[in-house]
């Protein structure tokens, strides 16, 4: 039964080798002159302006999570809308159950204003 | 799959549970009033709990093949949301005084107990992982629900963590069996097993995993390390969830899977089990003695607690499941109790009534509660003319009728160890008090805690005394199975 497995196991091998002898080529043969610019993170061409882990608003973390619901939902409907005719009558029901479901959280979520930016 | 009428009637208990989710959403979302939200949600538990018999009139019936509703998984629904009820109302009090809404509250503890609901019925892995999703995934929000509170918080991240990490171990053991197997129904792993070489690395590294799973949520030694943190820092009528509801709907579906899938038959899951089981009641209770902080002590009485039930449950037999409900309910009923007096303290108080020095002299002060938490104490204990002892006195018949000696013996070591340190407890409360005492910090004023005591009072002691009622219902209820 694993013998089914040995395509992946050889694609594993072979996208470590080629990650590896790679990086290592350029880092063998590269004749680097590591300066303190050539170090520094790489921005687009102008300066850093400060440190990545700063804090940030917790605003963007609801509205990433808003975006994945929907996202998600997305994720569902294509399927079900392809094989409309296999599912019949009652993937129409169920379907029009989660939605309902998702509409719900959603009015949920703008009453209690998380869809407000101030 | 065709879906009659009769499938609608059987899952009525599940579909009440979850429309309560929707309405109770809505009602947070508009209802400004805290009253509304709460009866609405206590309304809809008990509308929850009258379904139950109604669906008795088609049992037993696999509704999917994910549910199957029979009538243990009735009985069990409904202790589990009695429970919930119970903590509902253990909760108004205790968020009025720390001013925090309610509504969100009222919403995860609805869809914890669908949860639980659902682990109550299952017969599949898929409706196993998804019933404990619904549960712990609710807990999170609901450790942290005073989210000003350093402990709270580091109760929940705690729990999300590990949580999480067992979560994993279970879905990894899930699909181990199912890659040997190919099928993730209970029955059907009963109908597998035997014919697969009973000692298939996959069969029993999977469920290796899963009872690792469980045993986390579960708080079984080894898995307990989390059990006492977060105990002590959850809000009180949470930690009386999470010790109750979230605990039993685990046990429950544990319970399940070894009835539909016959995995008595499996002797390595027997050995595991014993070996948690006997490792829990051993350590839980000693553990115990070192504490001064009666939320923790309860915590670790509560995983000796969960090793006695694991004892019955390992017996294995008809007695097996009459022992295990019975020790179930009274298991619940108690814990309801002791941990609602600590939330009636602590409502309103700043870092919660929690200290065992704070109890000095509770008697003098509150004698109502201080005479609540003696009789949960002793029925924790298995003092007689309480539930727990019937339940001990089960736990003890089983495990002679199976032979588990060894068992037996750690019963026995176990409940005197814990008599030491329930009496311990008992004794505070009734030491003159102390000028040290604190008596500033008056409890809110929690009416509908009080009815929940009551309640949990008149069951313990009522059904210690005729423990012939819950027997009865227990046995033509749990048998159904055929």
């Amino acid at each position: 039964m694993l013998a089914n497995y040995l395509p992946i196991l050889i694609f594993v091998i072979v996208a470590a080798g080629l990650g590896v002898v790679l990086l290592g080529i350029g880092f063998v043969l590269g004749r680097g002159q590591k300066d303190q610019e050539k170090l520094s993170a790489y921005e687009c061409g102008f300066e850093a302006f400060e440190d990545t882990r700063n804090r940030f608003d917790v605003r963007y973390y609801l509205v990433a999570i808003l975006f994945i619901l929907f996202d998600l939902e997305l994720a569902f409907f294509v399927p079900w809308a392809v094989s409309l005719d296999a599912v019949g009558l009652f993937g129409i029901g169920a379907m029009g159950v989660f939605l309902a479901l998702l509409v719900v959280g959603f009015i949920y979520e703008w009453k209690k204003g998380a869809l407000e930016w101030d | 799959m065709t879906f009659t009428s009769a499938h609608l009637v059987a899952l009525l208990p599940i579909v009440v549970l979850g429309g309560a989710a929707i309405v109770v959403l809505l009602l947070a979302a508009f209802s400004p009033s805290r009253r509304v939200t709460t009866g609405a949600t206590a309304i809809a538990l008990a509308a929850t709990l009258a379904t139950l018999p109604i669906a008795a009139r088609v049992i037993p019936l696999d509704v999917s093949p994910l549910i199957r509703i029979d009538g243990a998984a009735l009985l069990y629904t409904g202790l589990l949301v009695a429970c919930t009820l119970g903590v509902l109302g253990l909760s108004t009090a205790y968020l009025k005084g720390l001013g925090e809404s309610v509504g969100e509250l009222c919403i995860l503890l609805v869809t914890a107990a669908l949860g639980a609901a659902v682990l109550s019925a299952s017969s599949h892995f898929a409706s196993l992982f998804l019933g404990i999703e619904l549960v712990s995934v609710s807990l999170f929000a609901l450790l942290a629900y005073a989210r000003d509170e350093k402990p709270n918080l580091e109760a929940s991240l705690k729990y999300v963590i590990l949580s999480g990490v067992s979560s994993a171990f279970l879905l990894f053991g899930i699909a181990l069996v199912y890659t040997e197997l190919g099928t993730l129904e209970f029955a059907r792993i009963a109908e597998l097993v035997p014919l697969e070489s009973a000692s298939s690395v996959y069969i029993a590294g999977g469920l290796g995993f899963v009872i690792a799973g469980i045993a986390f949520k579960m708080s079984l030694v080894p898995f307990h390390l989390w059990t006492p943190d977060v105990y002590q820092g959850a809000p009180a009528p949470i930690t009386a969830f999470l010790a109750t509801v979230s605990k039993g709907a685990v046990f429950v579906v544990l319970l399940r899977y070894f009835m539909l899938a016959d995995a008595y038959a499996y002797r390595p899951l027997i050995v595991a089990l014993s070996l948690l089981a006997g490792a829990s009641m051993l350590l839980g209770n000693v553990l115990a003695l070192l504490q001064n902080n009666v939320k923790r002590i309860l915590a670790y009485s509560s995983i000796a607690h969960i090793g006695y039930l694991l004892v019955a449950f390992i017996a294995g037999g008809a007695v097996a499941i009459e022992s295990a409900s019975y020790y179930l309910a009274a298991y619940l009923a108690s814990s309801i109790g002791a941990f609602g007096v600590v939330a009636i303290l602590s409502s309103g108080v700043e870092g919660e009534t929690q200290t065992l020095r704070e109890y000095r002299g509770l008697y003098w002060r509150r004698p109502w509660l201080a005479a609540v938490f003696s009789l949960m104490l002793l029925s924790l204990a298995g003092i007689p003319l309480t539930m727990g002892f019937v339940a001990k006195f089960y736990v003890v018949a089983a495990s002679i009728d199976a032979s588990l000696w060894v068992l037996l013996a750690l019963v026995i070591v176990g409940s005197g160890i814990g008599l030491f340190y329930y009496l311990r407890v008992l004794v505070t409360l009734y030491l003159e008090p102390d000028d040290v005492t604190p008596d500033g910090a008056r409890a809110a004023a929690a009416p509908s805690g009080h009815v929940v005591l009551a309640v949990a009072s008149v069951a313990v002691i009522w059904l210690g005394i005729f423990p012939a009622q819950l027997i009865d219902v227990v046995r033509a209820l749990a048998f159904t199975n055929g």
